[in-house]
């Protein structure tokens, strides 16, 4: 059992790696910009 | 690519239901924080239950407990998420019917609920005590939840999907995982069932449960608040976007392993209890990677501190966050927690959490949200800076008030006396808790005075208004 939980850990690990690294490479800095300049630019008040 | 023009629709935010959501979450506040101040009464007046079984104090304490969970915390969040996903895509709620039929629902399960628990019907699992007909219910409503919110996100205008969205998508799906695996259960009779577990596995699912249900809903869904809200009272973008994506990563994949630290000493296994120490303390890291980003949104506008009230509660939320949970990781090595277990430290420690980080920033959340629903100005600033010193004396008292007690505790039950007998017999350790028992309702009834000066001021805010309109922008380069 033990080693069944250690193997699934660094699995789950090397998935968090990936997720880490993907965002780093994948997105641009534009990219990311955009998306957290969103709740900025998110509506049109009538009154 | 999308043409501008549809974005020149009459489509509004269905907004209604969130403004009562928003109210029914600060009723099931007040009713909630009056049941825990009245059970932390009865700690120091036992007579206080007037030897009426609903008004004991298990029933009651119980009830306090879901109710500010479930009621307070799950409408609060359910209306944030309601208003936050359609803004951050442009589009109006998928099915607004059947937001309003979670709306509805959402209260009448608590009712029911709450009433079932002063009747004394409890399946004894903690923060899942209802029984079987109402968790059905509760299944339903949750699912439906889980379809207007990904419904309104596969119908977004904009590509990115917002941070706050990811965290609470997974408050939505996990908290469902949670609740039907911790529930399953054989039905014996309408009001009574036995779980499908027994022992300690039955104990260790109950723990998953436990603390998925704190990390999902009371932190995730709450950060999803969090990443929000607090930009857009700082009229700032998030400090660093790239490290939300990483710490929400982070923090799903750290807090499921974390349960166990809720059975050290007990009758599991060594390994796993190691293991929900170990996987405690590296969650340190993705919480206080939200933290850390929320705090530095908010250093580049320090001067709307004086003069803001929503933010200030929203800081300060943030700090509270931060002592929680690095409380929690330490509070979870088995050395310290030999001290700590069964005592009142760990409540305290909870409302650090409770108190600190869900109710402050969702107060804070709420002085920005009530204004804006309405189109009116806030009745009076100074009625809620005064509530943010209430509310901020009432949880350093109740946190201070229980670290006195359970260290007291912890220490005076491990004392043995020159024979190895314990020094000290339950009763005079109980006896010893009266000066730190009183502390603590002093701290709730400050809390709470602080949160009914808000409910005023909420109420002279909205009387006689009606929600607003509110449309999605005009962003020519949206894309689909």
């Amino acid at each position: 059992m033990a080693y069944f939980i250690f193997i699934g850990d660094m699995l789950v690990m090397a998935f968090m790696i990936g997720v880490v690294i993907w965002v780093s490479m994948k997105s641009s800095d534009k990219s990311t910009s955009e998306a957290a300049r969103i709740p900025l630019e998110d509506e049109d008040i009538d009154g | 690519m999308v043409d501008p023009a549809k974005n020149l629709s009459v489509e509004i935010y269905s907004d209604r239901m969130v403004t009562v959501l928003v109210m029914f979450s600060i009723f099931w506040s007040v009713v909630g924080m009056l049941a825990g101040v009245y059970a932390a009464a009865q700690l120091i007046w036992p007579v206080l239950n007037f030897d009426l079984p609903w008004l004991s104090f298990g029933r009651l304490r119980t009830f306090h407990t879901n109710v500010v969970i479930f009621g307070f915390g799950v409408s609060a969040l359910m209306g944030t998420a309601y208003y936050s996903v359609q803004r951050t895509c442009h589009v109006r709620l998928f099915s607004p019917n059947l937001a309003w039929f979670t709306c509805w629902a959402w209260q009448i399960a608590i009712l029911i609920g709450g009433l079932s628990l002063l009747a004394g019907y409890n399946t004894s699992k903690e923060y899942a005590e209802l029984e079987w007909p109402l968790d059905i219910a509760i299944t339903l409503v949750w699912v439906c939840f889980g379809i207007v919110f990904f419904g309104t996100i596969a119908k977004r205008k904009i590509k990115q999907i917002y941070i706050s969205n990811w965290f609470y998508g997974a408050l939505i799906i996990v908290i469902a995982m949670l609740h039907i695996v911790n529930n399953l259960e054989v039905p014996v009779t309408l009001t009574k069932s036995y779980s499908l577990y027994a022992g300690a596995q039955d104990a260790i699912v109950q723990w998953w449960y436990g603390h998925n249900a704190v990390g999902f809903l009371l932190t995730g869904g709450f950060l999803g608040m969090m990443y929000y809200f607090l930009p857009k009272q700082a009229e700032r973008p998030i400090w660093s976007y790239k490290l939300s994506i990483v710490a929400f990563w982070a923090f799903t994949y750290s807090y499921i392993w974390a349960g166990p630290h809720h059975l050290h000493f007990n009758a599991i296994p060594d390994w796993v209890q190691n293991l929900g120490m170990l996987m405690s303390i590296i969650l340190l890291a993705p919480s206080w990677a939200s933290m850390i980003n929320g705090i530095m949104t908010v250093s580049t506008a320090w001067e709307k501190l004086r003069t803001d009230p929503a933010l200030k509660f929203i800081v300060l939320a943030l700090a509270f966050y931060g002592l929680a949970t690095f409380e929690g990781p330490m509070l979870a090595i088995k050395s310290v927690n030999i001290i700590s277990h069964f005592t009142e430290w760990t409540v305290g420690h909870v409302h650090s959490g409770a108190l600190g980080w869900n109710a402050l920033i969702t107060f804070g959340t709420f002085y920005f949200l009530v204004p804006r629903l309405v189109g009116a100005k806030l009745y009076s600033v100074r009625l809620a800076n005064i509530h943010f010193w209430l509310a901020l004396a009432g949880t350093i008292l109740y946190i201070v008030a229980l670290w006195g007690a359970g260290v007291s505790q912890g220490v005076l039950w491990l004392s043995l006396d020159e024979l190895g007998e314990l020094r000290y017999s339950f009763t005079e350790v109980m006896a010893a808790m009266n000066p730190y028992y009183l502390l603590r309702f002093i701290a709730g009834l400050i809390f709470l005075i602080g949160a009914l000066l808000m409910y005023y001021n909420f109420f002279k805010t909205i009387i006689g208004r009606r929600t607003i309109a509110v449309r999605p922008p005009v962003i020519a380069e949206a894309v689909a």
